[in-house]
């Protein structure tokens, strides 16, 4: 094939830079394996960071797919609330266990240490202390389904357990309130949704069964100086974005204090409730939720009774997103 | 027309060769790879279809009443039955004879089968039009692209269909020269029609490739002018043998004719993730088989191909451009180019389904490692590699310094071929930083089965997520998982829950958090560092 009219003085290198991709690919196998972080790396990060390891630290991945290894090391130190947070109350730091370069921040951070590949970050964050999460206290709330004229007592029972699986939606917890055999969606408690973005949050079930409200109230709640509300629908029944929005309303001694409405993309978002200058250090707070149609309105929303100044001063009255990541 | 070497004895020898050295390698390795998803669906239906088969051969005029017919063939209904009936014959040689070491074999085998002929396939037709270094390079180009690799040990049909595919194409070329290979034409796109839907695209590429070798001839000014007839060969015999096979088909014809190609033109959306976003809805973006083929098929091989393309350029010129007078012949390339590209473009489409896994392009395949092969002869010509010693050993030499990335990838990639990158990707690491999908169809719980008969000397249960219980079942009648360690239908209830990594089942991840109490997996499996499965042990349930 070696014609006339051809150059042979280029043609016969041809075969270099094949043979180089050839010798790249060969290469480069073994060396994408060989930085791999090995599992002593790891376990060498996660004891520095047990180490020193506070109860209101939030332990996270980058990139975020090494997750669950970080989880297999520290995930004992880890509640529900710190894994899926539905907001940045109660996080004084944040820990990132982070390999191949990737960053969760770019903020300054507070501490930085390598352990040959797995490099252990660490942030101080502003202080929002968590005076009282309403998700972790949900047994002790009253929950009723009303309609027109009455209201049902929903009890609080051991049920069986949702199978679980793809697009099966939160997984009911053990104890919960159940409000109508009939319709096994009405219950209420304490799950972790899968929001719009796939992101973990911890919450409250509370599936409205129509335009008459899913009632939750908790008496003698402490406030301080703010409530942060969040709620959002399981990412299966948001992402279609085909369906009614769902009215959350928040009651705080009988007034109104706030009124949600979610809507499909809304994703996992929220509002922040003054309650500072209600002059109240308890109170009788009452959550409702109501939607025209009820279908595929898997709805789920947290609240945290907060003291402290906000993390960013201009914070938006309605923030998406909850904890730092 | 004569553009083809005759084929020697030795040719077949080598590609009989490659097929049976194939089948060995596959059936070496099938045991490490679990069942998947779909396979475990195709053998129920081809269990049904074996108990039929043995009725018709016991009781032949009950086993054709509708009735019968339909209660044997409605499961699994949608795909058509030329390999579910391999897989049940195979099963049933299995049931009687017992030549398999395992049940998972003997379903899987006439899969196997087919990956195996069709090496010899394209060694063969590869032998027919260029050196023979080019033709062996071709076949093992393909066997030894990792995707392909893992699809070949499947009873499923994605394999198959490159077969018959490429199996059409060639008795098509053959008969452009040859009238005697028109109804092997007919038959062998029966079969590929009675094996997948990826052959409704033939008719149509073959078309396009026949009308520029007619503009040819026309062009050459010789009254020589190949022959049609390949058409109705196709048309008629085609749908016969695929009605002819299919038993479901034999009555409500015209109904569920039109109901199979409904299901499959309104297909339901595959989750996929693609560069970090995860799509539930169409349309794809037109890049995914592009850039898929580019970051799962070995970069040396693809480089190749190119080189092919442009070494043939002459030959891939359209009939307006030759000049007037100039030699014709079949076009060989213009097939191959057509047989390449087409089933890319159709996938690229944005008003096609959402399949994201390179086994929906799979038949494109064949045809990229032809033209590679092309790609190897132009540079060791261009190069006058066989000339620098006045020996042939540098030539082969070349050529398995070529392979050898490919083979080197498909050993790593065993048993994870679905999660495994190519180096341009990052390797399995830049995929997932890459945001690329990671795996489907749950096999990979199998890389778990010594993992979790230790966690459960005494028994228990396993929620298997994305492995079905049909999965779950045969890896325990294959001896990998032990009968009493039951697949469990409720997580809540398991002593372990898998998830298996892939965006959308995040909210399974959740879902064991709730059910266990806890975020922390007992066990991670990962593939260079990748997570694949996380495994949750149930606190009520330990030291039980």
């Amino acid at each position: 094939m070696a014609e006339a009219g051809r150059n042979p003085g280029l043609a016969v290198w041809v075969w270099v830079p094949i043979a180089a991709l050839a010798a790249f690919e060969l290469v480069a196998q073994p060396m994408i394996r060989a930085a791999t972080p090995s599992d002593r790396s790891w376990e060498a990060a996660s004891e520095y960071v047990r180490a020193r390891y506070r109860s209101s630290d939030r332990i996270v991945a980058a990139p975020a797919w090494a997750d669950p290894i970080v989880r297999a090391h520290l995930g004992d130190l880890l509640s529900l609330r710190m894994a899926a947070p539905p907001d940045a109350a109660g996080i004084d730091r944040l820990w990132e266990l982070s390999i191949r370069g990737a960053s969760s921040r770019d903020e300054p951070v507070d501490l930085e240490k390598d352990f040959d590949g797995v490099r252990v970050r660490m942030w101080s964050l502003p202080s929002q202390e968590l005076v009282y999460d309403f998700v972790e206290e949900i047994a002790s709330a009253k929950v009723e389904l009303l309609d027109a004229d009455q209201s049902k007592a929903c009890p609080w029972v051991a049920a069986r357990q949702a199978p679980g699986g793809l697009e099966r939606g939160p997984m009911t917890p053990r104890e919960r309130f159940v409000c109508d055999a009939r319709r096994p969606w009405l219950w209420v408690g304490a799950t972790v949704l899968s929001d719009l973005e796939l992101q973990p949050r911890r919450c409250i079930w509370q599936h409205p069964a129509g335009p008459d409200p899913v009632r939750v109230t908790f008496t003698d709640a402490p406030l301080a100086d703010r409530l942060l509300v969040y709620g959002g629908i399981d990412y299966q029944a948001e992402r279609k974005r085909i369906h009614v929005p769902v009215t959350l309303r928040v009651w705080i001694d009988e007034r109104l204090a706030t009124e949600l409405v979610h809507e499909d993309g809304d994703g996992w978002s929220g509002v922040e409730i003054d309650t500072g200058g209600l002059g109240l250090e308890r109170a009788t707070v009452r959550f409702e939720t109501t939607a025209d149609n009820p279908d595929a309105r898997l709805f789920c929303w947290s609240a945290s009774s907060v003291k402290g100044r906000r993390p960013v001063d201009d914070a938006e009255h309605r923030p998406s997103g909850g904890a730092p990541r | 027309m004569s553009d083809a070497r005759a084929l020697k004895g030795w040719d077949h020898l080598i590609g009989a060769a490659l097929c049976v050295g194939s089948l060995l390698l596959l059936v070496a390795t099938a045991s490490d790879l679990a069942m998947s998803r779909d396979e475990s669906f195709y053998l129920h239906a081809a269990k049904s279809a074996a108990s039929w088969i043995e009725q018709a051969l016991s009781d032949p005029s009950s086993a054709f009443e509708q009735e019968r017919i339909d209660q044997a063939w409605r499961y699994n209904w949608e795909h058509p039955a030329w390999m579910k009936l391999g897989f049940a014959w195979s099963w049933l040689a299995q049931k009687h004879l017992g030549p398999f070491p395992n049940e998972s074999l003997a379903f899987r085998f006439p899969g196997m089968l087919t990956a195996g002929l069709l090496l010899w396939l394209i060694y063969a037709w590869a032998a027919s039009v260029m050196r023979r270094e080019g033709a062996l390079f071709a076949a093992l180009a393909f066997a030894w692209m990792p995707r392909v690799f893992y699809h070949s040990h499947l009873a499923c049909f994605d394999v198959p269909i490159a077969f018959f595919v490429t199996l059409t194409a060639y008795t098509y070329w053959r008969s452009l020269a040859d009238s005697r290979w028109v109804p092997w034409l007919g038959l062998s796109f029966g079969l590929a029609l009675a094996t997948k839907h990826n052959s409704w695209i033939l008719p149509g590429i073959f078309l396009i490739h026949f009308i520029w070798v007619r503009r040819d001839q026309a062009r050459s000014g010789r009254s020589e002018r190949v022959s049609i007839a390949w058409l109705p060969s196709m048309l008629v015999l085609g749908p016969l043998v695929m009605i002819g096979t299919w038993p479901w088909l034999w009555h409500e014809t015209g109904r569920r004719l039109l109901a199979y190609a409904s299901f499959h033109l309104r297909h339901v959306h595959y989750t996929y993730q693609y560069l970090g976003t995860n799509y539930f809805e169409p349309p794809l973006p037109v890049s995914v088989p592009f850039v898929m083929t580019f970051f799962t098929v070995p970069l040396t091989v693809l480089a190749l191909c190119p080189f092919g393309l442009y070494e043939r350029r002459d030959a891939l010129r359209p009939p307006w451009m030759t000049k007037a007078g100039a030699p014709t012949n079949r076009r060989t390339e213009v097939l191959w180019f057509g047989c390449m590209l087409a089933p890319l473009l159709v996938i690229a489409l944005p008003s096609s389904p959402i399949f994201g896994g390179t086994k929906h392009w799979i038949t494109a395949y064949p045809f990229l490692a032809l033209f590679a092969g092309w790609g190897l002869v132009a540079v060791v010509e261009r190069a006058e590699i066989s000339a620098w010693m006045g020996r042939r050993w540098p030539t082969w030499a070349f050529a398995a310094l070529c392979l050898l990335p490919g083979a080197v990838q498909t050993a790593h990639s065993h048993p994870f071929g679905l999660s495994h990158y190519t180096p341009i990707a990052g390797g399995v690491p830049g995929a997932a930083d890459l945001g690329m999908n990671r795996q489907f169809w749950g096999f990979t719980s199998g890389s778990l089965a010594s993992w979790i008969r230790e966690k459960l000397p005494y028994g228990g249960s396993v929620w298997t997520c994305d492995t079905t219980s049909g999965s779950w079942a045969m890896m325990q009648r294959d001896g990998l998982i032990p009968p009493n360690i039951r697949a469990a239908s409720s997580m809540a209830s398991a002593d372990l829950a898998l998830v298996h990594h892939e965006p959308h089942f995040a909210e399974v991840d959740y879902q064991a958090w709730v059910a266990f109490g806890s975020v922390q997996p007992v066990f991670v499996l990962r593939y260079d560092g990748v997570p694949i499965i996380s495994v949750y042990e149930n606190p009520r349930k330990i030291g039980r």
